[in-house]
């Protein structure tokens, strides 16, 4: 489980984050939502340590994260972020096998192990770029691309996921695909995934959980009825929605009306 | 180039590398000004100087006081240059990364005046001196580099530019504190000179391109990650802040202990990986242990043409390989 509790974070002297808690557990997908600015990723980024927190602390299976050396981190919380740099070229079955660097016995010159290979494989195959591996990123399309940084991400068989805005550069079809695989992931294999995103309408269907968010503080969480209703949204969002109950799923249903300004 | 890297692979890369060093060595050490006899200098060699095998006491101390000194340094400035060249560029996620065009060999430069001015009667203090110019010189250009949205290629060229240009100026004013008979052979070590190798500075050069090669290979899975982002690598359990001092201490040693004893040997950091990854891949685990021993290939046969090609007048070495380094810095550039 991962544990945030009254978590504070300051650039300089702005606040990104006020004192918002949050707890991921096993099984459950939990979604970040809010205006740009309102410190989705920031907190995301606190929960692997990589941003400090000014105040507040993160716990990871009930231990301070800081006490966790940057490999068992990277064993236990997986991270999908923006694109990769590629200045140099890479095949997609290299990028890919880097999720497996926290694994190696030896992390420096380590060399990948028939389970590190078999890994690689299997999410290879589960994101649909089986037949690519063998060509190299920078030829590869933006969605395509993602969803191999999303195929390292689930190779490091880590328990916890942290995607931000994971469906950006995505088709309709692979948006569905990805969110798919995080919640078979979540239900399966018992991990926990947190989703910053600013597609409601996905989070509505996929998490179990929502957190809303503006100006750094957390405005409501709870599961996504109590969350996504026109009170709150046109509160946060500054714009006027209907919510109605999808036809198929029931999740909450939600579409702009206009703008009140 | 699109299959994985092994360690079976890695192994016959170097291994063929290897063998074409030794060759090369023993060739190159028969060209020159002055005609050796082939089968009497193999010999020789062979014995690793032990048996003269017929040689004159002359054509002995050319093998083996000039020459092959000579050789054995080019290869370890090659291979430290090659090495740390590798290194940079992916730390810095930068192809166009090169200890003298960052302007570290630039402040290793400084360092050995600096040694040769004030403490000139004590060897040592130049290979110490150099590396801590180049480490200061390192530090100073990745600061400058470094701006809201990380270090881009054109950033640290630029930052490498302004650091290259202060140290030069600094090198001039260096310079006028030497006296005139002096100044002729600095300009030429400067340039990347072969030729004052000594029997300090030979053990000190050839130890550290085998220890900063084995230290940062040791690193080179690593370095894969970084080469694909700090913060990617960062998240997938990377120690970036340590690999990072890792790389900037060792590469300041070996572009430090090259300098000291060659002067600043330019665009090898950029040939080698460069020609390195496009015929074996980008995985560093590969690609910096070939770049060192294909580093080491590359500086031999430059130092022979320059030595040879206007015989008995030498150029520096420095003067051939950044013929060939600056046309592909720009097609390079073209490409980043």
């Amino acid at each position: 489980m991962i544990e945030a509790r009254e978590l504070t974070i300051k650039y300089d002297q702005r606040v990104a984050v006020a004192g918002v808690s949050l707890k991921l557990t096993p099984g459950e997908v939990t979604a970040i939502i809010g205006p740009n600015g309102a410190g989705k990723s920031t907190l995301l980024r606190a929960l692997n340590g990589q941003v400090r927190p000014a105040a507040g602390a993160v716990r990871l299976d009930g231990e301070a994260i800081e006490k966790f050396s940057r490999r068992s981190i990277g064993r236990r919380i997986a991270v999908v972020a923006q694109e990769a740099e590629l200045r140099f070229p890479v095949t997609v079955l290299e990028f890919v096998l880097g999720g497996r660097y926290a694994w190696a016995s030896n992390a420096g010159w380590g060399w990948e192990t028939e389970r590190d290979l078999r890994v690689a494989e299997e999410v290879l195959h589960e994101t649909e770029l089986a037949d690519l591996s063998a060509r190299l990123m920078n030829e590869l399309s933006g969605g395509e691309r993602q969803r191999a940084v999303l195929a390292r991400a689930l190779a490091t068989e880590a328990a916890f996921l942290l995607l931000d805005e994971p469906t950006a550069n995505l088709d309709l079809s692979h948006q569905a695909t990805l969110l798919t695989l995080v919640r078979n992931r979540c239900d399966c294999h018992e991990a926990a995934a947190l989703v910053v995103t600013h597609d409601i309408n996905l989070a509505a269907q996929f998490a179990d959980h929502i957190l809303l968010m503006k100006h750094g503080k957390v405005i409501e969480a709870g599961p996504p009825k109590a969350v996504l209703t026109p009170e709150l949204l046109r509160e946060v969002f500054g714009v006027t929605v209907l919510v109605d109950a999808h036809p198929v799923t029931n999740a909450p249903r939600v579409t702009p009306v206009h703008s009140t300004k | 180039m699109t299959k994985r890297v092994t360690l079976r692979r890695t192994l016959i890369a170097c291994g063929v590398l290897a063998v074409a060093l030794v060759v090369a060595i023993v060739l190159m050490a028969l060209i020159g000004s002055e005609a050796l006899p082939v089968r009497a200098s193999l010999c020789a060699i062979g014995s690793l100087g032990t048996n003269e095998c017929g040689l004159s006491r002359d054509q002995y101390d050319i093998l083996f006081q000039i020459r092959l000194p000579r050789i054995l340094l080019a290869a370890a400035v090659g291979a430290s240059l090659a090495t740390a060249g590798a290194s940079y560029q992916a730390l810095l996620r930068n192809p166009l990364a090169e200890p003298y065009l960052l302007g570290v060999s630039n402040g290793a430069a400084v360092g050995t005046m600096v040694a040769l001015v004030f403490f000139g009667a004590n060897e040592w203090s130049r290979p110490v001196l150099a590396f801590a110019g180049a480490l200061v010189a390192t530090l100073a250009v990745y600061q400058l580099a470094r701006g809201r949205a990380g270090a881009t290629p054109e950033r640290l060229i630029l930052a490498g530019v302004i650091v290259t240009t202060f140290l030069s100026s600094v090198i001039v004013f260096v310079t006028t504190l030497m006296d005139a008979t002096r100044i002729r052979s600095f300009t030429f070590w400067l340039l990347g000179d072969l030729s004052g190798t000594t029997k300090t500075l030979l053990p000190v050069a050839i130890a550290m391109a085998v220890l900063g090669t084995v230290a940062l290979t040791l690193n080179a899975r690593s370095l894969n990650l970084l080469m694909l982002g700090e913060r990617d690598a960062f998240d997938l359990g990377v120690e970036v802040g340590r690999v990072r001092i890792v790389v900037f201490v060792v590469a300041s040693l070996l572009v430090g202990s090259s300098v000291a004893a060659s002067g600043s040997v330019g665009y090898v950091g950029l040939v080698v990986p460069h020609l390195v990854r496009l015929s074996l891949g980008s995985d560093n685990r590969i690609s910096i242990p070939a770049a060192a021993l294909a580093g080491a290939l590359f500086v031999i046969v430059a130092d022979t043409v320059a030595r040879t090609i206007i015989a008995p007048r030498e150029l520096p070495v420095g003067a051939i390989t950044a013929l060939i380094g600056a046309p592909l810095f720009i097609y390079l550039l073209k490409r980043v």
